[in-house]
């Protein structure tokens, strides 16, 4: 992860390629939670906040960190990137800490979060999602490194 | 299928309550067969085609004609069901959660249509892998309508 800063990717380097192939199931999966953690919270504060605060507030932080994830991903610039990298390192994060939090401490959550029971209300795909959204731009950084390195030797005899 | 079990009061909140035995051919049991009816087959259908369309990633296919005509019918089901749901709340009835019940009724029909763009847009196996998300989607949305207003029996 530790790009020059200066130079930008050449665009035949596809900057969408995080969407693409197994990235745009991903992004399909992503979007989907972006809409439904996100709606979900915004409903739940409006209506009836004071039922179980930590547990809504969550849900809207959780919401908020799928629609940077979803996002970055279907952009897919090397800045976007990094920023995705990042959103999945706290999603990943996220869901072990209130899924622990949650089993641990029941009381404090009397209704449901995206992450509570490390996402066992959502088929443990919370669980597994980051994983995969890592992988994948794990994946991507070093094809686009690799095309880098490919591409310096043509552009020294374009000279 | 336990569209019999429903009070009269729940089958048709605006009609007056039956003074003798339940009729059986009124409007209201009618409505209240397809509203068994109609959401247990988007549950077959969705998970169908997303069995098919998880195949069609399995055996390195792309986007075809028979996946976006199941996202057709998908897709004319659920307009369906949200017609009858929004008939059912023109006529009187009430969930607890209303505005989740909306939230849905607006972002259910979405589904299909985003996906059926997203998928097509793909030219690899991931795009018949984005139509077996939205068929579990579709299935799992139903499921959670019934829990939202159990009158949307499954």
């Amino acid at each position: 992860m530790s790009e020059p800063i200066p130079s930008p990717e050449p665009a035949a380097s596809q900057p969408d390629s995080t969407r693409t192939g197994p990235g745009r199931l991903l992004v399909a999966v992503y979007g989907l939670f972006a809409l439904s953690a996100s709606a979900r919270a915004g409903v739940q504060i409006a209506t009836k906040f004071s039922h179980a605060p930590v547990a809504y507030l969550l849900s809207a932080f959780a919401g908020a960190v799928y629609i940077l994830a979803t996002v970055t991903l279907a952009n897919g610039s090397p800045a976007a990137r990094r920023i995705a990298v990042l959103s999945c390192s706290v999603e990943f994060a996220g869901v072990l800490a209130v899924g622990t939090w949650s089993v641990a401490d029941p009381a404090t959550f009397p209704d449901a979060t995206v992450w509570s029971g490390y996402g066992s209300g959502y088929g443990f795909v919370p669980l597994v999602l980051p994983v995969f959204g890592l992988l994948w731009l794990r994946h991507c950084a070093r094809r686009a490194a690799a095309q880098r390195t490919s591409m310096q030797p043509d552009e020294a005899r374009m000279r | 299928m336990n569209q019999d079990s429903y009070p009269p009061a729940l089958i048709c909140p605006s009609c007056p309550p039956a003074a003798g035995p339940a009729p059986v051919t009124t409007k209201g049991s009618n409505i209240s067969f397809v509203s068994a009816a109609v959401p247990t087959t988007i549950i077959v259908a969705g998970l169908a085609l997303a069995g098919y369309a998880l195949l069609m990633t399995a055996l390195n296919r792309r986007m075809g004609l028979v996946l976006l005509a199941g996202l057709g019918v998908l897709e004319i089901l659920l307009l369906v069901l949200v017609g009858m749901i929004v008939a059912r709340l023109i006529g009187g009835g009430r969930p607890a959660g209303l505005p989740t019940l909306i939230g849905y009724l607006i972002a259910t029909p979405l589904v299909p249509v985003i996906a059926g763009f997203w998928g097509a847009l793909e030219r690899s196996r991931w795009g018949p892998a984005v139509i077996a998300v939205a068929g579990l989607v579709a299935a799992v949305l139903i499921v959670r309508l019934h829990e939202i207003w159990p009158v949307i029996s499954v």
